[in-house]
């Protein structure tokens, strides 16, 4: 073999036994990383057998499928077109609504949450505990809840957005805060600024426009779980989607999924749009 | 005048500031100089009283600053205004309300929220801006602005908080030398008409000598030297540095000093008046 390299063979072997890590993997690391796959593969094979997930079946039903896309062609409004946009306002406004309170809320509440603003141990780890057990139950079970104290309508789908909005945006926003730029903090807190001044001044407009964006897009995400909660009595274009599966009657199912369809394209357009010019541009006049 | 007694501040077992004792009359301009780490920024920093001394006193005028708290210490730092190496502007905000912000010491809570800032008050930021020459940036955000401009906004804001004390930090390591220069002549100038005690931390050897009339060496958290910028020979700058061999390189600072003063004779002959 002929050697191209310039370093003699001892000096080779006591770089490598020197430096063991900078020569490539060991047989022990290539040995966990084999058994690692190997494990997961194994994992994967005994989910798929144990859930009884089987392609054949999904063949087998394709059939079926197609039977039941014939059902829904050509979608038809059946003559409730204008209940169907009222519903779909109202869901619109469900979503609106309760994702601003989600954010007025987690906007003072993240600052309670955020290690570098609240030195204050207990009552930042008692809100983080608070934001993940809202997080732990799903919006769909929230809104089971708010229907049952509140009773059917839009306001029990307002109150189960705001309040699974309020944690998860808390706790992004939290995160946002603890990542500022710490000079700008430093240089505000050097001028002689108390506590809230520094927040308004130097942390605000660091995390606003994250926050707002942030806020958007549940908004987008919003709308589609809103149309959702209307099924579970919350109102909305959910509620006459609900009322025309029950009945079978497919051809206006159709028609309401794709109003919802193009709204959604709608709203995510605009919302991105909104989203990159809040990014891009914070003039602040005093 | 400062007092400062046996200030030690530690980071575990690192003491960044070691049983520093000074005395600083008013209306000094005193540079600091020390290699990386020697404890200069922490220095400045238990002086504004951004960060507690582990140990020690500081006095002003007689009065006990380290024991200050509250709105008592809110207006201590609004008198020692602070300047930085990386100039600790809000970049999202435009210059004007940066400027502004010096006065933040001076308002109550619920109107600074809402940024009711008053006419005189806008007044005096246009004054500030214009001493600096950057007004009509003002609308600029400040991440657009340059280093230079930015840490000449810098000043601006120590200037809005009405300063008895300015504390630089390194206010020149990251600008090019003639925005460098223009820093430190703005430093100087306000000593002079003011009679404002600046207090800055160097790393240009030959800027610490031209620009100020006293110079304390740190090293290791302790000061090895205090004096007059004529008695920093070679020795006592060896010393501060802790470096044995760096012969060429102080050639070169000593000779970059002497030029800058011919420099400026130069242009004194050159400028009538
Ligand atoms: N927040 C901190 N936590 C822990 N150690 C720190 C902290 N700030 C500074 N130190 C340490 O204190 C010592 C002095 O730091 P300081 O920043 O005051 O030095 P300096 O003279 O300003 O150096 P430089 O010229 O690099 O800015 C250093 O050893 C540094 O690592
Ligand atoms: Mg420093």
């Amino acid at each position: 073999m002929k050697s191209n390299t310039r370093f003699s063979i001892e000096k080779m072997a006591a770089l490598e036994s020197k430096h063991p890590l900078l020569f490539g993997s060991t047989f022990q690391s290539r040995f966990r990383r084999t058994l690692v796959i190997v494990l997961m593969i194994l994992f994967t094979l005994f989910t798929f057998v144990w859930l009884d997930f089987n392609p054949l079946r999904i063949f087998l039903g394709i059939g079926k499928f197609f039977h039941m896309l014939s059902l829904f062609f050509p979608p038809n409004h059946g003559g409730w077109f204008n209940e169907y946009l009222v519903g779909l306002g109202e869901t619109l406004a469900m979503a609106f609504l309760g994702t601003l309170l989600g954010f007025l809320f987690a906007l003072p509440l993240s600052f309670i949450a955020a290690k570098n603003v609240n030195k204050n141990k207990g009552s930042r780890l008692l809100m983080r505990r608070f934001f993940d057990f809202i997080r732990g139950i799903n919006t769909l079970i929230w809104a089971l809840m708010f229907v049952h104290v509140v009773g059917l309508g839009p306001f029990a789908g307002i109150m189960a957005i705001f309040v699974s909005d309020l944690a998860t945006l808390g706790k992004l926003f939290s995160e946002a805060i603890e990542n500022v730029d710490i000079n700008q903090i430093e240089g505000t807190k050097s001028t002689g600024a108390n506590g809230i001044q520094i927040i308004r001044f130097a942390y605000i407009p660091q995390v606003l426009p994250i926050m707002l964006s942030n806020a958007l897009y549940f908004f987008e995400s919003n709308v589609r779980s809103a149309s959702i909660l209307g099924v579970l009595g919350a109102g909305g274009i959910g509620l006459q989607l609900w009322d025309r599966i029950r009945v079978n009657n497919w051809k206006e199912v159709c028609f309401i999924i794709i109003m919802l369809l193009v709204t959604i394209a709608i709203i995510d357009v605009l919302s991105k749009k909104l989203r990159d010019m809040i990014m891009a541009n914070q003039e602040y006049r005093p | 005048m400062i007092q400062i007694n046996n200030i030690s501040k530690c980071f575990g077992n690192l003491n960044a500031v070691d049983d520093v004792s000074l005395i600083i009359p008013d209306g000094q301009m005193v540079g600091i100089i020390g290699s990386s780490g020697a404890g200069k920024s922490t220095l400045l920093r238990l002086i504004n009283r951004l960060w507690d001394p582990t140990q020690g006193q500081i006095f002003y005028k007689g009065k006990e600053i380290t024991q200050f708290k509250g709105r008592e210490l809110l207006r201590w730092r609004t008198k020692a205004a602070m300047i930085f190496q990386q100039f600790n502007l809000v970049k999202r905000l435009n210059v004007f309300t940066n400027v502004l912000m010096g006065r933040l010491g001076y308002h109550k809570t619920l109107p600074s929220l809402f940024m009711m800032f008053t006419k005189e008050e806008r007044a005096l930021a246009i004054e500030k801006l214009d001493r600096v020459e950057i007004t009509d940036q003002a609308l600029k955000r400040c991440d657009q602005l340059s280093g230079g401009q930015q840490q000449r906004v810098a000043i601006a804001r120590a200037m809005m908080q009405n300063p008895e004390i300015i504390l630089a930090d390194e206010p020149i390591a990251s600008l090019d030398p003639r925005s460098a220069a223009k820093v430190m002549e703005t430093l100087r100038d306000i000593n002079r008409k003011e009679g404002i005690t600046v207090i800055a931390s160097l790393h240009h050897l030959a800027s610490a000598r031209m620009y100020c009339e006293r110079i304390i060496g740190m090293a290791n958290g302790k000061i090895v030297f205090d004096g007059k910028p004529s008695e920093l020979t070679k020795e006592e700058v060896l010393k501060i540095y802790r470096v044995e061999d760096a012969e060429e390189e102080l050639e070169h600072d000593i000779e970059n000093v002497e030029m800058l003063k011919h420099q400026k004779q130069g242009r004194k002959v050159a400028v009538p008046g």
